[in-house]
Order: C-alpha cells, then structure tokens, then sequence
C-alpha cells in the first residue's frame, strides 16, 4: 500500500514539474523529424530573439576566432551545428532540473547534464554507423532527454537507495530500475515518459525515454533509435559519466545485434570518439 | 595540501609531502598506481582502452589514453621524480566496472585490466592489491604520505587498497 502511495506522490509531483518553453517544445519536434533540415532550425532560430543574441555571443567569441564577425543566424548555426543549438536550448529551458544535484542518486548538480550530453554524443555515433536504421540528430535529442525522470524520483529516493543498492549487491533484484519499481511502485524510465507525454514531446522521443533500459518492448519502428539510446547510455556509463548511487546497475539487451550494426571492434574508437566531442562541446557551452 | 587530479588519459607522478593525486569516476576505465618505497614517490595513470592501435595519433597528446603506452609514460614520468626503474616498486590496480552483460560483449573494464597486467608483467612488474570488475564506479584518492589509497562509490562509505 506505502508503495501505491508513493506512486500516487510521485506522479502528482511530475504534475507539478515546470513545462517546457514553446521554443524549446518546437526545436525538440523538428529535430526528431527524419526529414528535417539545417534551415528549419534557422527559421526556428530567427524567430527567438533571445536565442539569436545568445548563438552570435558564442560564435563571435574568441574560441572561434572568427576574421570577420558573424552578424547572421544562418552562419552562427552552420558554425555551432544542429546538436549544439539544441544542446544550449535544452539546457537553457530544462537548466533548472537538469542541473540540480539529485540527492536521491547522490550525484552533484550538473552530473544528469553531462550524463544526457554525454549519451547524446554516443547515440549519435551509433546512429552514424547505422544511417539507414537511424537518423544522428534525432538519436543526439533523444539522448539528451531519456533520464530526464531522474529528475524528479531523485527526491523519492533519499530514504530508498542505500536498500536498492544493497539488494543490488546481494543479487536480489535484476538492475536498478527493478529497485525503484520495488521501493516506489514507478522507475525513471514511466516517470520521463509521463513528464514528456505532459510536455506533448514527438512520439518517438517518448518511446526512447520509456523504453531505453528495456528497448525491446519499443514499438518495432521506434525499436532502433532506442536501442541506439540504449547503448549510448551504456558507453555513458562505462565512460564514467553515470548519475551517481545506480552506477552500471543496468542490463545489457543482446538483441542490439538484431537491430543495428555495431561489433565490439567499434566499441573502443567510438568510445575515444565521444570523449573528444563530448570535451569540445563543453568547451562551447561554457562560452555562454 | 596539493591535489593533483588527474582526467582521462592522464598520467601524474609525486614524492611531495601532503600531496594526494587523485582520480573521479572511473567506470571501465582502471587506475594504475605505482609506489616506490625507497623515494616515496606515488604515480597514477588512467587508463581508458587496451591498445593504443585504434588510435595511434592519440598518443602523443594523450599517451595515458590506452594501456600500452600509459604504462611506459607513467613509468618515465616516475623516474622524474627520482624513481630509478620498474625494480621493487608496488602496484595496485582499481577500476575496470562493467555494465550487467552476460556475454562480456561491452567488457572494456575487464580488457583494461588484462591489458594493464600485461603491460606491467613485461616490466617484472605485478599487482599486490586490486579493486577491479563490479558494477560501480570508483574514485580514487592516492596519498603520497601514506601509499593509501582511497576509493569511493556513490551511496557507499569509502574503502582502502
């Protein structure tokens, strides 16, 4: 019954979570459609004075080193790419829970950020390795928000963890989200999936959220875009970028091989690739 | 007291009093530790993958990158601080975590430790103490005072090597 409480608590407290911005909700829509293109971000960009001032402060600063000043969105976009625009836009209007520590997992603010930036680029990687299965910027988003239900079980979980991860450690329950369904009747991945059905986000980013530690009960047109998300977070983890108390408590589906092309020769080269990227992107995101 | 952190791919060695040399989050990744007992300098290079090969254009920026070529760099870096060679020095090994994977597809942690032995064992060089495999995260916290080294995991109290 306590756990049916909780349940109850949890999805009234993901009622209470802040809604997304319009313009965030838009760039989020294009940029999980299969067919869009660099000028559709430009015409979203151009429509949000704010975000323009803020994308020609980043490209016009001395990282750059631009001769001439960019005075245009179409060559600040073209210069920042696609994923670093949507990157500064979720961070700018999902900052405040992206950002805070989740004392429930025990990780310092900012780490479910870089966590979400990290498997962003990982996905990517993997979806460029399979470009008939998977579009790369759609995996890039849909990396960027598939924890994002972390953010609010992590205040349900203070008083749970220590009991998850000794379960864990005695093999008494399979991964962590089998935890937090035992502890408070609903893991992070239902959590995300319901705060995104609130925020109206595309449906195939939903599907990513709720399925990406079980990719194999997506629906079969989503399924490779989530495992693609699925391994990315992995290669997160393995990374050493996890959000802290659920660690590498997540299973491996071996039916990955089912769905997209990526051998274990291609684990290491892609792990050095994300490291590099994910360290540059960094770099211009602090430029804000 | 100085720390010094060091990143993915990075390599530092020490014999300066109250310095502790430290590293965040290793996952797969596995920290190598070097003491020598007759300087009392402490060395710590992190380690991410097994082989340098994949990548070779890495290694002169990023030499602690991969096994193979991390080990001879902290050992060079070691002898920098006065550390005469691979004789009679102490290794210890943490690290190496892996994801739940029953068929070992996705087992860099374990590849880097194996590799790291490897690479120490044409040194004549062995581990007295590990901490590897698992599926957590470790930091790790090495003092140059003491030799110890401390690991931590989030939502655990932290333990000694």
């Amino acid at each position: 019954m306590a756990q049916h409480n909780r349940r109850n608590e949890i999805l009234a407290a993901i009622g209470r979570a802040p809604m997304l911005s319009v313009g965030a909700a838009r760039i989020i829509d294009l940029a999980a459609r299969a067919d869009h293109e660099l000028d559709d971000i430009i015409d979203l960009v151009k429509n949000d004075a704010p975000l323009t001032a803020k994308l020609l402060r980043i490209v016009n600063s001395p990282a750059y080193g631009l001769l001439e000043p960019a005075t245009s969105v179409e060559r600040a976009v073209s210069y920042l790419g696609e994923n670093t625009v949507v990157s500064i836009v979720l961070e700018e209007t999902l900052g405040p829970l992206l950002n805070r520590p989740l004392d429930g997992y025990q990780s310092a603010g900012g780490d479910l950020w870089r966590h979400d930036l990290r498997v962003a680029i990982a996905a990517k990687e993997i979806a460029l390795l399979n470009p008939r299965r998977c579009q790369p910027d759609t995996a890039f988003t849909a990396g960027l928000l598939h924890d994002i239900g972390k953010s609010v079980l992590s205040g349900f979980l203070r008083d749970e963890y220590h009991r998850i991860i000794d379960e864990l450690m005695t093999r008494a329950i399979p991964d962590y989200t089998a935890g937090e369904r035992e502890h408070l009747g609903i893991d992070h991945a239902e959590v995300g999936f319901t705060l995104a059905e609130n925020w109206q986000l595309p449906e195939i980013i939903r599907m990513v959220i709720r399925h990406h530690h079980e990719p194999a009960l997506a629906p079969e047109e989503t399924r490779a875009l989530v495992y693609t998300v699925h391994l990315g977070d992995i290669l997160a983890m393995m990374g050493g970028y996890g959000t802290g108390t659920d660690n590498l408590f997540y299973r491996l589906d071996q039916s990955y091989v089912d769905w997209l092309n990526f051998g274990p020769g291609q684990i290491g080269p892609v792990m050095l690739t994300v490291e590099e990227k994910f360290t540059e992107t960094l770099q211009v995101m602090q430029l804000r | 007291m100085a720390e010094i952190v060091i990143g993915v791919g990075g390599l530092g060695a020490s014999n300066s009093k109250g310095t502790t040399i430290k590293t965040y989050a290793l996952g797969s990744c596995v920290a190598v530790v070097l003491l020598d007992p007759q300087t009392r300098t402490v060395g710590m290079v992190h380690v991410a993958l097994p082989d340098s090969s994949i990548r070779p254009d890495k290694v002169a920026s990023l030499p602690g990158y991969f096994a193979d070529t991390g080990i001879p760099a902290l050992l060079q870096e070691m002898r920098r601080c006065g550390t005469r060679g691979p004789q009679g020095l102490i290794v210890k090994l943490a690290g190496g975590a892996q994801i739940m994977d029953q068929n070992n597809t996705f087992n860099i942690g374990k590849r880097n430790a194996l590799a790291a032995k490897k690479i120490l064992w044409g040194f004549g060089l062995a581990p007295v103490a590990e901490d590897l495999g698992a599926n957590f995260s470790r930091t790790v916290t090495l003092s140059t005072d003491t030799g110890v080294m401390t690991l931590s995991t989030p939502g655990r109290p932290a333990w000694h090597l």
